[in-house]
């Protein structure tokens, strides 16, 4: 077991040079990859993401954080494969038909992975169908879907209808959020859940696949 | 009243004869093409294609008849050039999916394999392209084009390519806006050269052809935490070279010419929260922002703009800090922005140009009945003593039902009849 919190430092602080280090030196010394992801990169996503909604912390600290942690993640995850460490999760995330904006999308989607999920990023301008596919594909368990233009959240709405005509609907949640977004709106079009910022996605998601709340 | 006269009784926090409405004068509260042909038609106005002014976010022309045929009171006095780099001249027809337009000559545009619209920085199509339409869409974003950065070779010159000094043809631009803005009926509101600090939708620079610096979007707000002192040095040198440009362009126009100039767009506050804390904005914009201010102030009678989207209520004392004298959008719909606290706490200082119907949800969205009792609620909020300027919350954004546009029209006019007891 490892109980140096060098890795948790290192990303709380959005050091993703310091991260890596500390990945490849525990990961030298013996200790299990699995234990790195539970035991100090979740605890610190979940501190940043307290920080966050505490106002210590903005989106660039969001950001640097989601970079630090991508960085040891890309190390780990093979080994995780390897294992055969389940993900908590699968989730399709993609910013919907139309709508070219990524920043919030790439945060929650970089986030996600840092709580342990398996995240297949569609990337912007995602139609319907490609989002049904990849669904099929990945048999996820949650979509997240992101608009950031008022012009473009009727796509949200399309898309959670093409999920019915291809019979996919009841096999996966569907999150939404965006600047314009709402919990109304995601009532109205019939959307699973809603957040309006990206650390309280992750609590959501979790509590989506049954692993616990919103994570403060 | 003049309208000009209006304009400047609202910004000196004096009470008009009626509140002063604006809808196209800058780039943040402009009117989608589509909806100002839908406009047009509405109020039965000579048929013509209309201008596309600002391809970046495809904003049509107000011209003199709509601007009267909608009440409004307030001209743009634009930049020479775009968003794209090229002037707004020289007009050809365009067909953007199904409405005609007119695009100025350099608005040049291939299609992508996925249909996609892209255009050219300085319509030279022999360069990489800066902006992406997808089908179908209404606006371009920008396309971002990074070098790989190498911290030990980031140099703040790179960043700092379109804020030097401007050239003669710009002077000279600025001499004849000014002296059409001088005889304007209207008030006027002028673009500025170089005064934006970290604005984000500049960053990636879609008017330069090979952009170098730091021009992605998320490399910029990470080097915000992460390589502040290149900002600041950054930050620095454009304020050298905005107080000789602004020197220039005072002595071209004069002082008549402009009531309010738009400082800055940076956009500080998501729908939420804020992008950084006040103790940042204060040391890293603020000081800028006030030398920005400061010179305008001593050497001008022109009242500052400042434009920043989300939830900003807290940074809205280090904005009077600042030295701006207007706040746009207001955005009403985003966390702390409750108007009434907004007039109460800040409405004595600061003039609010925005904020007067939410374009998220009801415009869009709404009936016309709830854009009318909106407006009329927001008029009562912000219109006391002054200090405010009828615009929606942004843009007019395309899809926007013109019934509601018109609506809200008719709402600011019918506050107005009741304020002067007609």
């Amino acid at each position: 077991m490892d109980d140096s919190k060098i890795l948790y430092d290192a990303i709380v602080a959005g050091n993703a040079k310091a991260a890596l280090a500390a990945t490849k030196a525990a990961l030298a010394e013996g200790v299990e990859p699995f234990e790195l992801v539970s035991r100090q990169m979740i605890p610190a996503m979940d501190e940043v993401g307290k920080l966050f909604e505490c106002e210590e912390y903005f989106v660039p600290e969001l950001l640097l954080a989601g970079r630090a942690m991508k960085g040891a993640l890309e190390v780990i995850r093979p080994l995780l494969a390897a294992g055969g460490v389940e993900p908590v999760g699968r989730v399709v995330i993609g910013t919907v038909k139309g709508d070219l904006h990524d920043i919030g999308k790439n945060l929650v989607a970089s986030l996600l992975e840092g709580a342990g999920f398996e995240v297949v990023d569609l990337g912007t301008d995602v139609p319907a169908a490609k989002f049904a596919q990849a669904i099929r594909e990945k048999k996820a368990d949650i979509a997240c879907l992101s608009a950031l233009l008022t012009v473009t959240m009727p796509a949200m709405r399309d898309t959670i209808e093409a999920f019915r005509q291809a019979g996919i609907r009841d096999q996966v949640k569907v999150l939404i959020g965006g600047a314009p977004v709402t919990q109304q709106y995601a009532d109205e079009i019939g959307a699973d859940g809603y957040s309006d910022n990206a650390s309280a996605a992750v609590g959501l998601a979790r509590k989506m696949v049954g692993v616990g709340g919103q994570p403060n | 009243m003049t309208s000009r006269e209006r304009l400047q009784a609202a910004l000196r926090h004096e009470q008009p004869d009626r509140i002063p409405v604006d809808f196209g004068s800058t780039g943040t509260t402009g009117v989608h093409a589509s909806v100002v042909a839908g406009l047009r038609e509405h109020y039965g106005l000579e048929k013509r294609p209309v201008k596309i002014h600002e391809p970046y976010q495809m904003l049509g022309l107000v011209e003199d008849d709509l601007r009267q045929a909608m009440g409004l009171d307030v001209e743009g006095a634009f930049a020479l050039n775009t968003m794209f780099g090229f002037p707004a001249e020289a007009w050809k027809p365009f067909r953007l999916w199904d409405l005609d337009v007119l695009v100025p000559v350099d608005f040049n545009t291939t299609v992508d394999t996925n249909g996609d619209l892209l255009i050219y920085p300085e319509g030279d199509l022999s360069a990489p392209p800066s902006g992406r339409m997808p089908r179908g869409g209404y606006f371009f974003d920008s396309i971002i084009r990074q070098e790989p950065i190498d911290d030990d070779r980031l140099d703040p010159a790179d960043n700092l390519e379109e804020f030097g000094p401007i050239s003669e043809a710009e002077v000279a631009h600025y001499r004849r806006i000014g002296a059409r803005a001088a005889a304007s009926q209207w008030g006027v509101i002028a673009a500025l050269p170089g005064t934006y600090l970290g604005d984000i939708a500049l960053v990636p620079a879609p008017f330069l052809k090979y952009p170098k610096g730091i021009r992605d979007v998320t490399e910029w707000y990470v080097s915000t935490r992460s390589r502040r002192s290149y900002i600041h040095k950054m930050f620095e040198k454009q304020v050298e070279y905005a107080f000789d440009n602004l020197a220039r362009v005072h002595a071209a126009v004069g002082d008549a010419a402009f009531d309010a100039v738009f400082v800055c767009g940076t956009d500080f506050g998501t729908q939420t929260s804020t992008f950084c804390s006040v103790a940042t904005y204060r040391e890293l914009w603020l000081p800028y922002y006030r030398e920005i201010s400061g010179w305008i102030h001593r050497n001008t009678r022109w009242k500052t703009f400042k434009h920043s989207c989300g939830a900003v209520e807290k940074l809205i004392p280090s904005f009077i800090e600042s030295g701006f004298d207007i706040l746009n959008p207001v955005q009403c719909s985003a966390s702390g922005m409750d108007p009434r606290h907004l007039k109460s706490a800040y409405g004595r200082t600061l003039v609010f140009w925005g904020g007067g119907v939410d374009t998220q949800k009801t415009l869009p969205f709404g009936t016309p009945e709830e854009v009318r009792r909106e407006v009329l609620e927001r008029c009562e909020v912000f219109s006391r003593d002054g200090g405010f300027v009828f615009n929606s919350i942004h843009n007019l954004q395309a899809g926007t039902p013109v019934a509601n546009v018109v609506a809200m029209l008719d709402a600011v006019r019918e506050f107005n009849g009741s304020a002067k007891g007609d």
